[in-house]
């Protein structure tokens, strides 16, 4: 018979805590937006917000896709 | 701060978010700098038990069949050893594998590991500058003074 209980989480892998830190961040950034339609809100969301972003996005995906390697491998060499 | 000064909020609001952002991911990047090393230093223990196994188990196979050369037609079984040496052979070539394709993905990551730390450390700064004064204007067109500590 299956436990009742969940099954212990192992440690958190960073790649996940890295894309809940990008939600915190863009919830901020949605925030933000509607106090915030000037034309230097405009040059800031161009050259820093989008960039910033995008970046991160590409890093984090990258970052997973390292973990996903790491973690096969350990469980294909038990 | 009144709800005139909503923008001055958000804007502050979002500016303490970068930061805790810079910090937060540059933990990120450590941890998963962390696990490479880790998984690295893992399997390696894993290959270097296997290469024992190996090693021992060649010498057993070579100290059965010379039992096996001086036996005199009595029959000696050295099936064991042998499989046990085709065993390691293949645990350890498995492993080598995954190291080999670890050490690729590494280089993959590498130039987008690379950027990002550079934005942390030196971009996502000076954007959290340009927000810091560009809030300070918004406070001195109005004379809006900054919280206190």
């Amino acid at each position: 018979m299956s436990s009742v209980y969940p099954v212990s989480p192992g440690p958190a892998r960073p790649d996940r805590d890295g894309d809940q830190q990008l939600r915190l961040l863009e919830d901020a950034w949605e925030k933000a937006v509607p106090f915030w339609q000037d034309d230097i809100a405009r040059q800031f969301g161009t050259h820093h917000w989008m960039p910033l972003r995008e970046e991160s996005r590409l890093y984090l995906e990258a970052l997973r896709s390292m973990m996903d390697v790491l973690d096969t491998a350990q469980r294909d060499t038990e | 701060m009144t709800a005139i000064h909503a923008d001055i909020d958000a804007l502050t609001e979002l500016r303490a978010a970068l930061t805790r952002f810079r910090y937060a991911q540059r933990e990120v990047a450590d941890r998963g700098g962390d696990a490479i090393e880790a998984t690295r230093a893992d399997l390696e223990a894993k290959a270097s038990h296997w290469r024992a196994r190996l090693e021992q188990g060649q010498a057993e196979l070579a100290a059965c069949r010379n039992r096996a050369a001086a036996a005199d037609g009595d029959p000696v079984d050295c099936s064991g050893y042998a499989r046990a040496v085709s065993e390691a052979g293949e645990r350890l070539e498995h492993i080598r594998h995954w190291q080999q394709r670890i050490d690729q993905q590494v280089i993959e990551f590498a130039g987008t590991a690379s950027r990002f730390k550079n934005l942390l450390e030196t971009d996502l700064p000076r954007t959290e500058e340009q927000l810091a004064a560009i809030i300070a204007s918004l406070r001195a067109a109005r004379r809006v003074q900054p919280p206190g500590p």
